[in-house]
């Protein structure tokens, strides 16, 4: 039987060392942008609060709302296959890739509607970190969208046998996805 | 009372909806900021340590995402207040 590690070893942080050394790497870097965000908005603040009014709130809540979702569904399937229940831990996983799925289809109609109306890279200063910070972050989403789809499918095909500790630590890198959108989302979308 | 996911994702929603309303209702009054930061700031520990089971983690992970939480809502409340 797949048994969760002591995760109050040092060593073993649930998901793993290596996917917590990645994630907190993931989290300097973004967090490193943002703060330099704040930092240059400060030498011409209305200029920032416009350029950021032409982003819709919306669009960014109902994204987070998704991604949420989907990280539910995520630390659901973790739940049940630590009871070992893998069929319904396998459930799980469809839900969440619906939630990334829509994720990245509401974003690349944001993404189409900030280009037709011209708000592409180079347009400003702030529209060059929404594409570059949203950019970066999209592509992450569609590689935790890969690693769901992958474990999804060796659950499918190894039942009881697929390891646990992976699934923990595909399950947690999708969950990074979703703390990095909540450092974005406030400071793109609502704070400047 | 017990933390469930369950539990987690209906705060993660409220939380999502009254960022929605704070950012509606109260831009440009004094402290704004700090409600937005403070909102983002409990969803991303109800994910990390409900959804990523960091409350079980060995204390030296808990503290480093205390510290990086306070490091990056400090600096940025501090830079645009």
């Amino acid at each position: 039987m797949n048994t969760s590690p002591d995760y109050r070893n040092f060593y073993y942080p649930p998901g793993g060392i290596l996917i917590w050394i990645i994630i907190l790497v993931e989290l300097l870097t973004f967090g490193a942008a943002l703060v330099g965000l704040a930092v240059v908005s400060r030498e011409d603040p209305a200029s920032y609060h416009r350029s950021r009014l032409l982003l819709h709130p919306f669009y960014g809540a109902l994204n987070t709302v998704f991604l949420l979702t989907s990280g539910y569904f995520m630390a659901m399937s973790v739940h049940w296959a630590k009871q070992n229940r893998w069929k319904k831990s396998a459930k799980q996983i469809p839900w969440a890739l619906l939630g990334g799925f829509l994720f990245v289809v509401l974003k690349s109609v944001e993404y189409y509607e900030k280009w037709v109306a011209g708000l592409t890279l180079g347009y400003d200063t702030f529209f060059n970190f929404y594409w570059l910070l949203t950019g970066f972050h999209v592509v992450h989403v569609l590689i935790g969208l890969g690693i769901l789809a992958g474990m999804y499918a060796g659950i499918k095909r190894k039942g009881e046998a697929f390891q646990l500790t992976d699934l923990e630590a595909g399950a947690h890198f999708w969950h990074m996805v979703d703390l990095i959108w909540l450092l974005l989302f406030p400071m793109l979308y609502l704070i400047l | 009372m017990k933390m469930t996911h369950r539990k987690a994702i209906i705060g993660l929603y409220v939380l999502t909806l009254l960022s929605a309303l704070a950012s509606t209702y109260l831009y440009g009054i004094k402290g704004f900021t700090g409600i937005i930061l403070g909102l983002s700031a409990v969803k991303f520990w109800l994910v990390s340590f409900q959804f990523m089971e960091m409350k079980l983690a060995h204390p030296f992970w808990k503290v480093i995402i205390g510290v990086y939480l306070i490091a990056f809502v400090g600096a940025v409340w501090l830079i645009l207040s």
